[in-house]
């Protein structure tokens, strides 16, 4: 028999994200995944300031909020024919640090752990840890006075969820660790952005505030205090996790769908950026050894198939037309569907991972039998973060440097003006995976914009060929025993780390038209 | 002097509470006392509903960037999260229960982050309900209601868009929303806006545009460390230059002179820094014409050239030191 359940609002989240699955014999058999909120920055955009594109992008997401800021800045800086100084791209690289490692704390810690762990298994903690017993006072505390919110309610813990205290205690107290060390992670950024959400300093150009010394100790004095709990509790967290209590989903590959994943590469290793820290590169599937073959942005297109615009063909990010068609009932999401020749890919740390071939990923996968995945996607994003961390420190010594040269330079002044014409991609990879935004530029004003983003990769739904998008597919076959309690649906969703604002941003690439709405 | 509440000293909340406190008798209001009075006779703590519509997160970002009080006081301690989308454990149709059972119950905290669309009810649904509903049916029996963010304020970004986003006040007219509007929402203000009602139980005096008055009673120019430099007309022309490193940014663009906000004296995130003394132009993001009426951003406009004209005219005195 099968049964239709719908998840909606999908919460822990960002964004407004609907899950629909059908379940034949304990097993999902389809799946549709929908965004059901749309703003449409584009009529903001077009005729105005280029320079504008960035602040106003930034808004897409608060939760990743710089990183399309950042995106936003290269293409302007391709379109201005603008050199970003070294000592922009530095800083432009710390700030961006600092958001991968605040974001990575949170998606793990306050976004997907409840879905883990037994909440209210702390009560049974028998320890002698004083600071752990603090923890399992302050949750009977909460359940004495009846008010266990937003703990509960929830969905039942099932057979992989951990219900050791020892193990849950510990993670209960990282909980809240965790967000306390996120707030210094956001507050390592702000000393060189401004503020967060939505750094300030990041333009056209380069970056608007010239460092100092005593700016750059800070920093790092905070970074050495956020690094020693990435590499002493996040990652042994992830370990742990994955090693025990999850190693059965994590071989199980619970979670896995296409095995095609595409990363635009991020975060320049030197002056002139010959060596990034991640990779570009594409990897469709699994079976020819994980070969990795270039990127070529040409290869983008995006289908409206069953998306509520107006019918059409698809197109690249600099040809699209996007007409909202809310009476279209064969469509079913705000996300358009973006494909790569054809083919839907993943984004994200674990495509990153995979393509720029991190052997600690690789050496999971090939060595100790776990499969792509949604606890794959958690170990990757864990690995990550220490790998930012370290570079991190390089770019801060790399900025020390290039301080002390006469010379300094942060912006390139003499490209700030518009041009009268042109046209710039930017490409990044931000936290939840490769991102792109295209502008065209006519007259001094902006002429077109466009934004493929991460989320808009995984969330997608169908496309012309039936394909389902990423989400969609990592659902199939996973086991919901009980469809009153689809935890795994909800664990798999989350393993994305999704972010739906972002991927419903809704920006012309094409003309200043007025926009046409079809509505009923 | 003793805490007031877990890991919130007098002080602390009455940072929170106002950098201007003084001005607006704040300080006689909460003493010590009546603070922790007030919060031990609540009993339980307040529910809070926390709705996002057409918004970024942002704003919930920001209710998580407090160091005092915690994130973890705040969600754990302070307020009962009964319903935030990001945060709470539920998701789908369990979710939408507590949410309706909180409303059953009355009483609550309701934060809107994000506008309302106007132009279809389906560019936002939630649980396959249009958002312009669900806020409204939330607010009917709420204790207070509090917009966060220039999206739920003044329409922000999402009112210039065609989906036509609303502030929340237009769609539950007769009510009285609390706007904290800057975009996002500063941590401090929505922290001490929460204190505040949960002390007074009623909500602190209002500006015309509903903003708290003791975080928008002041120009954002008038505390500005640049002033000085822009009475004398030193403006930034080169972000590489350390000696124009503290000039005025008017023409890159500031509307410092024509935006309410303490942020030069509470500045961000902790007091770590803010938009000006990161070299970055004030975008006026606290008031209703954000973001559309504020282009071009980064150079002189409309706004920028209105602010000289009126130094021109005199209408904007040299700053003097009291």
């Amino acid at each position: 028999m099968t049964k239709r359940i719908t998840i909606d609002p999908m919460t822990r989240i960002e964004g407004h994200l609907k899950i629909e699955v059908e379940i034949e014999n304990g097993k999902v058999k389809d799946a549709w995944s929908s965004g059901t909120m749309a703003r449409g920055f584009e009529a903001l955009l077009l005729g105005k300031d280029p320079r504008d594109a960035s602040y106003v992008t930034s808004r897409f997401c608060g939760v990743c909020f710089s990183v399309h800021q950042l995106a936003s800045a290269r293409a302007l800086d391709a379109a201005f024919g603008a050199q970003v100084p070294w000592g922009g791209t530095l800083l432009r690289n710390l700030v961006m640090g600092a958001e991968y490692i605040y974001d990575h704390m949170i998606h793990f810690y306050h976004l997907s752990a409840l879905d883990y762990i037994d909440v209210m298994a702390v009560a049974n903690y028998k320890g002698k840890d004083p600071a752990l017993n603090k923890v399992k006072e302050k949750v009977v505390g909460l359940v004495k006075r009846g008010d266990v919110f937003p703990l509960v309610p929830r969905y039942e813990p099932d057979e992989f969820s951990v219900k050791d205290p020892d193990i849950v205690i510990s993670a209960v107290k990282h909980y809240l660790d965790a967000l306390q060390m996120q707030v210094k992670a956001k507050n390592m950024g702000v000393i060189f952005g401004g503020r967060a959400p939505h750094y300030q300093s990041i333009v056209v150009g380069g970056f608007t505030q010239l460092p100092d010394v005593n700016q750059l100790a800070r920093f790092r004095s905070m970074l050495d205090e956020v690094a020693q709990f990435v590499t002493e509790v996040y990652i042994p967290d992830v370990v742990a996790f994955g090693t025990g209590p999850l190693l059965p989903l994590a071989k199980a590959g619970i979670g896995g769908g296409h095995p095609n994943y595409l990363s635009y590469g991020g975060f320049e290793m030197d002056e002139g950026g010959k060596k990034l820290l991640f990779k570009p590169g594409v990897i469709v599937g699994l079976n020819g050894g994980m070969a990795v073959k270039p990127f070529d942005q040409k290869k983008i297109t995006e289908s409206v198939r069953y998306s509520w615009y107006k019918k059409d063909t698809p197109k690249h990010p600099y040809a699209g037309e996007q007409i909202f068609d809310l009476k279209r009932s064969d469509a079913y999401s705000f996300v358009k569907a973006p494909r790569y020749d054809t083919v839907p890919m993943e984004v994200g740390p674990l495509a990153r991972a995979l393509v720029d071939q991190d052997p600690t990923i690789l050496g999971l996968v090939k060595n100790q039998g776990v499969k792509p995945g949604a606890v794959a996607r958690h170990a990757a994003r864990a690995v990550e973060t220490k790998r930012i961390v370290d570079a991190m420190y390089g770019w801060c010594d790399q900025l020390t440097t290039a301080m002390t040269k006469p010379g300094f330079k942060i912006h390139d002044t003499a490209h700030w003006n518009p041009p009268a014409t042109g046209e710039g991609a930017g490409f990044y990879e931000a936290p939840r995976g490769a991102l792109g935004h295209w502008i065209r530029i006519k007259d001094h004003k902006i002429a077109g914009y466009q934004a493929v983003v991460p989320s808009t990769w995984n969330a997608s739904p169908r496309d012309e060929r039936g394909k389902r998008g990423q989400y969609e597919e990592s659902l199939i076959g996973v086991p919901v025993p009980d469809p009153q309690n689809p935890i795994n649906v909800v664990r798999v969703i989350r393993s994305f780390d999704p972010c739906l604002a972002c991927a419903i941003h809704l920006i012309d690439p094409r003309t200043n038209e007025i926009r046409k709405f079809i509505v009923e | 002097m003793g805490k007031v509440f877990d890991g919130l000293s007098r002080r602390d909340f009455l940072k929170l509470c106002g950098g201007v406190a003084a001005t607006v008798g704040l300080a006689d209001l909460f003493s010590v006392e009546k603070v922790a009075a007030a919060l031990e006779s609540a009993g339980k703590k307040p529910p809070v509903i926390w709705l996002e519509g057409q918004d970024c997160a942002g704003c919930t970002i920001s209710l998580i960037s407090l160091e005092d009080p915690t994130p973890a006081s705040i969600i754990l301690d302070k307020i009962s999260i009964r319903y935030h989308e990001t945060i709470m454990a539920a998701s789908g149709s369990m979710a939408e229960k507590v949410r309706e059972d909180t409303i059953k119950e009355g009483g609550y905290v309701l934060i809107v982050e994000g506008s309302i669309p106007s132009a279809d009810d389906r560019y936002c649904l939630v649980g396959g309900k249009p958002f312009k509903e669900i806020v409204q049916e939330t607010a009917r029996n709420a204790a207070v209601i509090i917009g966060v963010g220039a999206c739920s304020a003044f329409g922000g970004i999402p009112g210039g868009t065609p989906s036509k986003g609303l502030p929340v006040s237009k769609i539950i007219p007769g009510k009285t929303v609390i706007n904290l509007s800057t975009c996002p929402v500063h941590m401090d203000h929505l922290a001490g806006t929460i204190l505040y009602y949960l002390v007074t139980k009623k909500a602190p005096p209002l500006d015309k545009l509903n903003r708290p008055v003791m975080y928008f009673g002041t120009l954002v120019h008038d505390n500005c460390r640049r002033r000085a430099h822009f009475d004398e007309e030193r403006f930034l022309t080169d972000w590489n230059d350390p000696k124009q490193q503290d000039w005025c940014l008017l023409q890159k663009g500031c509307k410092g002179p024509e935006t309410y906000g303490d942020c030069p004296i509470r500045r961000w995130n902790n007091g770590i820094n803010f938009c000006i003394d990161a070299g970055a132009p004030c975008q006026g993001c606290s008031e209703p014409g954000f973001y559309v009426k504020h282009s071009p951003l980064y150079a002189m406009g409309p706004a920028t050239d209105r602010i000289m004209a009126r130094k021109a005219a005199g209408l904007i005195p040299k700053k003097e030191i009291v």
